[in-house]
């Protein structure tokens, strides 16, 4: 084989893109943690819209019935997290058993290996959240004949899917930068539900200001419409801490050793 | 094809690669020696585009490895082993390595017999033995037809077969045309297998040239083995000539520095029966412990010189 053959023969970037995806694809597919992942976001999201619909009364502060929709919402900000480690770990298990290596012997384009890898795992996760969101909703409509309309539906699983791509793209840049799962885990964990509630319930001002600029105040304004900001804060947090992320995480992949 | 240019790699104070230059031809399979912490793997990594030189360039047929669209067309290499998601079975392995390039199924289970790794390829990389981990990385290797092929001590763990097994694979490689870049600490191992050496030490270049230049060249103390009825003749008139000789007993003498023909020659002059005359090679493992055991003593400059000697 001579130097001028390989160039001939040398397909496209777009092709170059579709191979890498579709590899990244059965790589989410071909592992265990996937599949306990999806298990657990599925008994999360159903499991809570399921106890919510029993509980439909107490729901709001006013005790007027919420709309189903609200099941897949509460599911979703507490499921978010066994989808966000699926993603998490298609980033950082590769940094842990070495695989990373091959994986770019195999896709040594950095950029088109990111795009991949930040396109399939998150995709992958939406959709499944969307999905079990969806169930969720329909459960509760079914168990506690909540209000089901078609338009809040699409409403309400479009701001889910907004709140899961923002928080599987900042998770996939966590993780590239990190490279580590414990390291990765936590600061997204803290970043996206932890710091958000725990911060506010100090009662100090400025803790509570620091609250409102963290990822997961933006996700959860976005899933439940508190606390008080405007759409545009809330939008400029989820874009903004994803887009902080992915710059990191990219760095990190284009520029430094393989690790 | 490989070729590197004044390749170098600087981890904060540490040097681990220092201008290396060398090319690895087509057709042979070259020996990449050197003792741990050498820069061995982390030149083949550069190589690969996986780590980033410092200075310097590494091609593989002629272009940058990491601008490759197909890249396990051009090079398949076994760096670490051990490298792979545990939990991944081997077959899913090697069918996400050949989803990347568009290559068939068919061709996974194709290299999964060629290597020997029969059912196992459905069991998860957790179970396996570093023997059956080295295998697969070979099958990886092996996927995408490559010109170009590196191996990274790949007899490691492997059973005498296993040794025997990768000792066929990479000559027969290497008689299809490919260019074969084998590194290993198994020096008579590497003595039968490869054509070609390049030896580094603390990341310089010590030594590129022909197995058997530098078993040659690189034996300082070449000896002549001879064995006659007339010891003491032949010890004199040998002195008398000018070389060093020692008394091995057993009717034999040893001749430092001469060689068969020198020796024959003498023993014919004074008449001396000659029972036995054998030129004593050096091992590599001599040449190279010789070489390498202080890689500050032989620069570039002194090896050029012992392997052209």
């Amino acid at each position: 084989m001579t130097t001028t053959d390989v160039r001939a023969a040398e397909p496209g970037t777009l092709t170059v893109y579709g191979r890498a995806a579709a590899a990244e694809w059965l790589r989410l597919r071909t592992v265990r943690s996937t599949w306990w992942c999806l298990l657990a976001a599925t008994v999360t999201i159903v499991g809570i819209g399921v106890v919510m619909a029993f509980d439909a009364e107490n729901v709001t502060a006013t005790g007027e019935l919420p709309p189903a929709t609200a099941a897949g919402e509460f599911g979703v900000l507490l499921g978010q997290f066994a989808l966000l480690v699926l993603v998490l770990l298609a980033v950082t298990q590769e940094y842990a058993s070495g695989a990373i290596g091959p994986t770019l012997q195999w896709t040594p384009r950095r950029g088109v290996l990111m795009a991949a890898r930040v396109a399939v795992p998150v995709l992958a996760a939406t959709v499944a959240g969307v999905l079990l969101a969806f169930v969720a909703d329909i459960a509760a409509w079914l168990i506690a004949d909540l209000p089901l309309a078609g338009a809040d539906v699409a409403d309400s699983l479009g701001r889910i899917a907004a709140v899961l791509v923002a928080g599987g793209v900042l998770a996939v840049g966590v993780g590239l930068f990190l490279r580590s799962t414990a390291g990765a885990l936590a600061t997204v964990f803290l970043l996206q539900l932890v710091l958000p509630f725990l911060l506010p319930a100090f009662g100090v001002e400025w803790m509570a200001d620091l609250g409102e600029l963290l990822p997961g105040s933006g996700a959860i304004w976005t899933l439940l419409g508190e606390p008080e900001m405007s759409a545009a804060q809330a939008t400029s947090l989820l874009v903004g801490w994803s887009a902080a992320g992915l710059g990191l995480g990219g760095w990190a992949l284009l520029r430094r050793d393989a690790g | 094809m490989i070729s590197v240019r004044g390749l170098t790699k600087q981890y904060g104070a540490v040097r681990a690669v220092d201008d290396l230059t060398f090319d690895v031809a087509p057709g042979k399979v070259t020996g990449f020696l050197g003792p741990n912490g050498a820069g061995k793997s982390t030149t083949m990594r550069m190589v690969l585009g996986l780590d980033r030189p410092t200075a310097g360039s590494a091609l593989v047929g002629g272009r940058p490895f990491g601008a490759l669209a197909e890249p396990l067309r051009a090079a398949g290499a076994l760096l670490d082993a051990g490298a792979v998601h545990p939990g991944r079975s081997g077959r899913d392995h090697l069918r996400v390595a050949a989803r990347t390039h568009g290559i068939p199924q068919r061709r996974v289970d194709e290299v999964i017999d060629q290597v020997g790794l029969g059912p196992a390829a459905r069991r998860r990389v957790k179970g396996y033995s570093l023997g059956m981990r080295q295998r697969l990385g070979i099958a990886t290797a092996l996927i995408g037809d490559p010109a170009v092929l590196l191996f990274d001590e790949p007899m490691n763990g492997l059973d005498l077969d296993g040794v025997r097994w990768v000792r066929r694979l990479v000559r027969g490689l290497a008689d299809e045309g490919r260019t074969v870049l084998l590194s290993s600490h198994l020096m008579s191992e590497m003595e039968q297998t490869a054509d070609h050496l390049v030896i580094i030490g603390r990341g310089r270049l010590i030594a590129d040239a022909s197995m058997q230049e530098v078993i040659r060249g690189g034996a300082g103390r070449r000896q002549v083995r001879v064995r006659t009825p007339s010891v003491d003749d032949l010890a004199g008139a040998l002195l008398r000539a000018g070389l060093r000789v020692h008394p091995a007993g057993d009717g034999e003498l040893v001749v430092d520095g001469g060689t068969a023909e020198t020796v024959g020659d003498v023993a014919l002059s004074v008449g001396a029966a000659v029972h036995r005359l054998v030129e004593d090679q050096s091992s590599l493992e001599e040449v190279y412990l010789d070489l390498t055991g202080d890689s500050v003593q032989y620069r570039v400059s002194d090896a050029a010189e012992l392997v052209t000697r």
